[in-house]
């Protein structure tokens, strides 16, 4: 009984640490000027200030700048942005 | 009033700084309204930067076909901008153009300016020889535009004293006499040639006088040579 209590609260856990976060973002590129808008899983905090934090420097080994993070998200607010994310879609 | 004196150089020094001001007037204005045309003139990065700004307030502009259309308007915004410049090029050019008119234009009033002075003082100076053609076959000596007959004596009189004008020489009357005469000039009389020149100057003078100043008009009379309006008695 208590072994089993132990391994639900493990699941739990482990079922917790994969409810995984995501957030969707915009970023630019200059001359010439190009946009995008992207999802990006976040390894760290699920806050949009810990997306803010950890993705310019993602961004920024191809060249894009942050401009903004609009939110984050788990897994079920996935489908509806892979349309728009397109090639952006979980790629940094 | 009038100053009672004039100095040419002072006149020249005055004509100069006034030039130097002028001219350095018009490029300093010139210049600022350059600097001040080139930075109003809008940047290059401005359609970007307000494109940008349009993406970021817009949350739902996500789709990436909205993207798109936004990257094409930064597009055209710049190559706009790329007209602008061209277009700062000419109106730089332009810029010098006008420079160069209005220097010029200053230059030409100030010796318009010069000029006019200058003529002031010819014309109350009265007659001014500019050119002396002496015509040894026709006897006649040409001032300026006005022709005078001579005799073949008073030819040779003023020949001699050309001549020795050109080499800045001044003969006395016994020199004149001993040129004209081929004598040596310690033989000859000093009154010998103060006769001459008192036959030239009587000859010349009176037909000046005659040209400039009493004219005589054929089967009607004499009458001087001069407008009305100068005319001032004492």
């Amino acid at each position: 009984m208590k072994h089993l209590l132990l391994s639900c609260i493990l699941l739990t856990a482990a079922g917790a640490a994969q409810a995984a976060c995501y957030a969707d973002y915009k970023a630019k590129q200059d001359a010439p000027l190009r946009l995008h808008y992207g999802v990006a899983q976040i390894n760290g905090d699920c806050t949009v200030d810990a997306a803010q934090a950890e993705l310019p420097s993602r961004l920024a080994s191809d060249g894009w700048t942050l401009l903004n993070v609009l939110g984050v998200f788990d897994d079920a607010g996935l489908a509806e942005r892979v349309e728009s994310a397109g090639e952006y879609y979980l790629r940094y | 009033m009038q100053a009672n004196t004039t100095s040419a150089i002072e006149t020249r020094l005055t004509g100069n700084r006034t030039v130097v001001i002028g001219i350095v007037a018009i490029v300093v204005i010139l210049l600022i309204a350059a600097v001040l045309l080139f930075i109003n003139l809008p940047d290059a990065n401005a359609f970007n930067a307000r494109v940008e700004r349009l993406f970021i307030e817009n949350d739902g502009l996500t789709t990436q076909a909205e993207i798109k259309l936004l990257e094409i308007l930064a597009g055209s915004g710049t190559a706009f901008s790329d007209t602008l410049s061209s277009y700062r090029f000419v109106i730089f050019v332009l810029l010098v153009f006008a420079t160069a008119m209005l220097v010029a234009a200053v230059a030409f009033l100030v010796m318009l300016v010069a000029l006019t002075r200058r003529m002031g003082q010819i014309e109350r100076k009265g007659i001014e020889v500019n050119s002396l053609l002496i015509s040894r076959d026709q006897k006649s000596v040409y001032l300026n535009n006005f022709e005078f007959k001579l005799t073949e004596a008073a030819i040779e009189t003023l020949s001699v004293l050309a001549e020795a004008r050109m080499d800045d020489e001044v003969l006395s009357g016994a020199e004149i006499e001993g040129v004209i005469s081929g004598r040596p000039a310690s033989d000859c009389d000093e009154a010998a040639g103060a006769t001459r020149i008192k036959r030239l100057r009587d000859t010349l003078g009176n037909q000046m006088v005659s040209e400039l100043l009493v004219k005589n008009i054929a089967r009607k009379g004499y009458m001087l040579a001069i407008d009305k309006d100068v005319i001032r008695m004492v």
